[in-house]
């Protein structure tokens, strides 16, 4: 490179020589000394960029860096940033293609489950820093008059999230382990600043699905009319205390 | 000093692993937040800094503006931080003299600028266009570098200057990069520190680094060197007391140490205005 080249050059060449890919013509306008060349000093760089990636996605995904184990774990991040370079300012987001990313090309010998295990700690990162809501109490409710009850909407805290998996991954998040096929709907909430999840039974799993489509209390206790009405009312009562208690509900509409 | 930045007394970096410490009510001089982690929405992070600002100064300091990236500026990100800083009301704000960014993608790494009069120039434009935005002077942080051009027409000390002056901005004096790129690339660091304009400096960084044989690496995992304490009493001998943080990243200890060593700096510093003044009133 004879001429004295333009920042933009420079900057596109320093970032494929990120990647590891240097052009001589970057080298020539690097200083060289004997104890540090010009591709070693590159080469820093280049480590630095991917060490520092690395360890942010090895904290966002905890368990999964775990199942791969540190080279098959390397190796994934490698090839995710070669095919999902950040395009976010902060790194906070650098993992939000990992998931569908393992989805779609799985490690060698990866278990079937790994993406969907991503996917839970993903999603509570998602609820970590999701927008606030201070939570209803039961006082309120209880205010709530008879007739009021069928046509309320309980509206839900941003901070909560629904994943299904055909694999019980929240077991897997706990003990690790390779267990069967099971069928799992969760519920990942944040309560008081902390995250946490839980798995749902059938009729939770459809009860909150319709109070997140924004259907009414009415609508909801349909989705447990397989069950003789006396016991419907006592799930119903006993499903609401319990999102009540896990402060599931941002307000009554 | 630069008038912008009121003498805040010496601070250290808020840092997850403190937040319950940080609930329980201790607190240094002031904290130092990474821009970028409290650009969110909502949860426990943004709490505790609220908890924290209502009764402690908070300064922002930012690793993403990108000031010498060819990109065209991030309006988003330039619009977050000032929906932060009219949520924290920080005392200053800061990032720095670096680019991270290229095509819109971030490698999310301080990366050296060739110093020429045309990146000089380009350099300027965005910080006053920044400025500009955001309706407020900032702050920019020499880096440390592992690697200079051979076209560089100037030397960095000069560049930052010529920044500062040029845009009309601050400069947050590194101590501990000035030292680590001073070892790495064969320069005196008293002569980077002499040839910064004293009005321009509102704030300094402590922060530890590591030996790697061929060179030093700025990893803020450890405890600020012995050679760099030196330094900063050079620098406080040369601005007077300014504003001081000591940044930890890596391995960060139990808020204790970290208290300790900005408590180092506060000593390091009163010895340094005790002995100038005693200077002063013998040639009186």
């Amino acid at each position: 490179m004879e001429h004295s080249p333009a920042l933009r050059e420079i900057q596109a060449l320093f970032w494929r020589a990120l990647s590891g890919s240097v052009d001589p013509a970057l080298e020539e306008v690097i200083v060289s000394t004997p104890a540090l060349p010009s591709l070693a000093r590159l080469d820093i760089y280049a480590g630095m960029y991917e060490g520092r990636l690395h360890d942010v996605l090895a904290e966002d995904f905890e368990r999964t860096a775990a199942v791969l184990g540190k080279e098959r774990f390397a190796d994934t991040v490698r090839a995710y940033l070669a095919a999902h370079p950040s395009e976010h300012p902060s790194v906070r987001h650098l993992g939000r293609h990992f998931t569908t990313f393992l989805a779609d090309s799985s490690p060698p010998d990866a278990p079937t489950w790994l993406a969907d295990l991503a996917r839970l700690e993903w999603q509570r990162l998602e609820v970590f820093d999701a927008p606030d809501a201070t939570p209803v109490e039961l006082e309120r409710l209880r205010a709530v008059p008879g007739a009021g009850w069928a046509g309320l909407v309980l509206v839900p805290i941003p901070a909560l999230e629904v994943l299904e998996s055909a694999w019980p991954v929240h077991l897997i998040w706990r003990d690790g382990g390779d267990p069967p096929p099971a069928p799992t709907s969760l519920r990942i909430w944040r309560q008081d600043g902390m995250v946490y999840h839980a798995a749902m039974g059938v009729l939770e799993r459809e009860a909150l699905a319709r109070l997140r489509a924004g259907q009414s209390f009415g609508q909801i206790c349909e989705a447990l009319t397989d069950l003789e009405a006396e016991k419907a009312a006592a799930e119903a009562a006993s499903l609401l205390a319990r999102w009540i208690e896990d402060g599931l509900i941002a307000r009554l509409a | 000093m630069f008038t912008d930045c009121p003498h805040l007394g010496h601070g250290i970096g808020l840092r997850p692993k403190h937040y319950p410490e940080m609930q329980r009510g201790v607190r240094a001089d002031w904290f130092e937040v990474i821009s970028e982690n409290f650009m969110i929405r909502g949860g426990r992070p943004l709490a505790v800094l609220e908890r924290i600002r209502a009764d402690t100064p908070v300064v922002l300091h930012g690793v993403s503006l990108s000031i010498g990236s060819t990109d065209p500026p991030n309006v988003e990100y330039l619009a977050e931080l000032q929906a932060l800083i009219a949520r924290i009301e920080p005392a200053w704000v800061s990032d720095h003299l670096c680019w991270g960014s290229h095509g819109g993608r971030y490698a999310h790494d301080l990366l050296p600028l060739p110093y020429t009069e045309e990146v000089l120039a380009h350099v300027i434009d965005r910080v006053r266009r920044v400025q500009d935005r955001l309706g407020r002077r900032i702050l920019l942080e020499n880096v440390s570098s592992y690697l200079t051009f051979v076209h560089s027409s100037m030397p960095e000390w000069t560049f930052l200057a010529a920044v500062a002056q040029g845009a009309d901005c601050g400069i947050l004096l590194d101590v501990n990069n000035v030292f680590v790129s001073a070892m790495n690339h064969g320069f005196r660091a008293e002569d980077y520190l002499t040839a910064l304009p004293a009005d321009r400096i509102g704030q300094i960084h402590l922060a530890g680094h590591s030996d790697r044989g061929t060179h030093l690496l700025d990893t803020h995992d450890a405890p600020v060197r012995a050679e760099v304490w030196e330094l900063y009493r050079d620098a406080v001998r040369v601005f007077g007391p300014v504003s001081t943080l000591v940044e930890w990243d890596d391995h960060i200890p139990p808020i204790e140490d970290v208290l300790a060593e900005a408590e180092r700096a506060r000593v390091a510093e009163a010895e340094i205005v005790r002995a100038s003044r005693g200077a002063l009133s013998r040639t009186a």
